[in-house]
């Protein structure tokens, strides 16, 4: 499988909310993001829109729906419409999440979690290979957020991805804002995930924000619906220093801002790479 | 099944079951955890349905429109990997429900179209410089034997209500209960001019030919049919005006 070359912009995903600020306008990112599945259409204005964008940008494919965790194995006539999409769209890369959604008789239209086991990973590497196989590409895979662990979890997330991208010869996303969920969520070091990933296989960074954990349970959830916070920040401009130049995105899914508001953000990342980057001390505060 | 097949299968079915008793194990904090997931699987389809049936759900409010919602969602779990699907066969649950108002099905119908619509195939119309150029040295029996293809962009269906009214009042946020009860029902067409989903009211004979034709009856079986309605000697002059808009619209794909 072909490598992907490292791509270091800042982007935005591409939503509805700002489809006329991104066709009549130069905005001010370097690479727009899709859910690849929105435009998995037979054609109309999402596909329209989507091809000017795609003349004055790159684009990257983000997927929600390959349910690259399912035991039952990938859908073909998924994978056939998302190769249709990526050949319009030559976007820089597809990604989708180390998750399951389906079984052989519903979809949950959820990112599930996986039991951290060999089995599953031998699930999960064998279903990467057939996607990789049949688009002709090497992927990106995103950590989830998780809102519970399983019993007999037999190693951490981050060995799970270690091996899957060793195996498999995929790539990843990594979501600071996920790493961070999960960590105070299930009680891990956001560090030592960190520490544990294989650095040289990350292509792009996710930043979003979660809503706040609620008594008794306290649990996060990744909700996409707010600003980064700034502990997320902090653990972006950690992640920055490990890893150098990467591709990063704010990712705003619901209760979607202006503009204005999300490039602001996008500015903070910026500063925040550029200072862990020249090694200066950073302002993670937005 | 393997291992990791079984336990996905009961993680669905925890999903879509509330009184589904918890793995072997499974403390508290699992609990919690799982509600998250539960919640999060209902909210979103719940959401592709308002995004779709957004008029709808104004119409009727939001409580019903969330019970209707989730009483699809439990009939029909989606099985599909793209969220379109959640949408359909809902008016058909609301034909159910809302058995006392036929205009909420009706409505929810208008917007199910217009969503596929929306994003149908791009396929361009014939427009008549390009009919006529396709049907030139047609003879009589070319004519009785045509076919047409039409956009998959159209729909058609007899509604009993003025919902095309009753979507823009919604829109303007000036609507009126009840009062979209048109004196006798009446055809509407959906498609799409270029990227733009529209719809229209045709005349009872226009309805019922187009649902012939497009349904792949012959242009010579539509005429006869049309006949026995108004004639034999205003029925070739009406289906060649029906062709004429057919054509003007831009509904027609091809001729087969």
């Amino acid at each position: 499988m072909s490598a992907i070359d490292p791509f270091s912009g800042f982007g935005l995903g591409l939503r509805r909310d700002h489809y006329q600020d991104f066709l009549s306008g130069d905005v001010p990112v370097d690479f727009a993001e899709i859910i690849s599945e929105n435009y998995m259409v037979d054609g109309g204005r999402p596909l329209a829109t989507l091809d000017q964008v795609r003349a004055k940008l790159p684009v990257i494919m983000h997927g929600v729906s390959m349910s690259i965790g399912s035991a039952n194995g990938l859908d073909n006539d998924y994978l056939a419409r998302l190769k249709q999409l990526a050949e319009r769209v030559e976007p820089l890369w597809i990604s989708d999440h180390l998750c399951w959604t389906r079984t052989s008789a519903h979809n949950s239209h959820d990112l599930l979690p996986l039991p951290y086991t060999a089995e599953a990973l031998e699930v999960v590497c064998g279903n990467i290979d057939h996607a990789q196989n049949v688009l002709g590409r090497a992927m990106l895979f995103e950590n989830p957020s998780s809102y519970l662990i399983f019993l007999d979890d037999e190693m951490a997330e981050w060995e799970f991805l270690s091996e899957m991208t060793h195996r498999t010869g995929c790539y990843l996303l990594l979501d600071v804002n996920n790493i961070y969920v999960s960590a105070q969520n299930h009680g891990f070091s956001a560090d030592e995930f960190l520490a544990g990933i294989p650095a040289d296989r990350v292509r792009q960074i996710h930043l979003a924000g979660h809503t706040p954990g609620q008594q008794p349970d306290n649990i996060l959830i990744d909700t996409h619906d707010r600003a980064v916070c700034d502990n997320v920040w902090a653990l972006y401009a950690k992640a920055c220093a490990m890893l150098g130049p990467v591709a990063t995105m704010i990712e705003r899914d619901d209760a979607i801002p202006p503009l204005p508001e999300l490039l602001a953000e996008l500015d903070h990342a910026r500063e925040i790479a550029g200072s862990a980057l020249s090694g200066s001390p950073a302002t993670v505060t937005a | 099944m393997s291992t990791l097949a079984a336990r996905q299968a009961d993680f669905m079915a925890q999903l879509l079951e509330d009184d589904r008793p918890l793995p072997a194990g499974w403390t508290p904090r699992h609990a919690a955890g799982l509600n998250i997931y539960r919640n999060a699987y209902r909210a979103r389809l719940v959401d592709a349905l308002r995004d779709t049936y957004e008029r709808t759900a104004r119409w009727v409010g939001e409580d019903a429109f969330r019970a209707a919602a989730a009483h699809h969602v439990i009939k029909t779990p989606p099985n599909s990997w793209t969220l379109d699907h959640v949408a359909e066969g809902f008016v058909e649950v609301l034909e159910e429900l809302f058995a006392n108002d036929p205009e909420v099905a009706e409505l929810a119908w208008l917007e199910w179209a217009m969503h596929r619509a929306f994003v149908a195939a791009d396929i361009a119309p014939l427009d008549a410089a390009g009919f006529a150029a396709a049907s030139a040295g047609f003879a009589e029996e070319d004519w009785a034997g045509l076919r047409l293809s039409f956009l998959p962009s159209l729909h058609l269906r007899v509604l009993a209500h003025d919902v095309g009214a009753l979507r823009n009042a919604l829109a303007a946020d000036e609507f009126e209960a009840p009062g979209y009860l048109m004196p006798a029902p009446r055809p509407m067409i959906v498609w799409r001019e270029d990227l733009r989903p529209t719809f229209m009211p045709v005349g009872d004979a226009e309805g019922h030919a187009l649902g012939e034709m497009m349904r792949g009856v012959s242009y010579g079986e539509m005429v006869e049919s049309l006949a026995g309605q108004i004639g034999d000697e205003d029925a070739v002059m009406q289906a060649g005006a029906m062709l004429g808009r057919w054509l003007g619209n831009g509904l027609i794909a091809g001729l087969n």
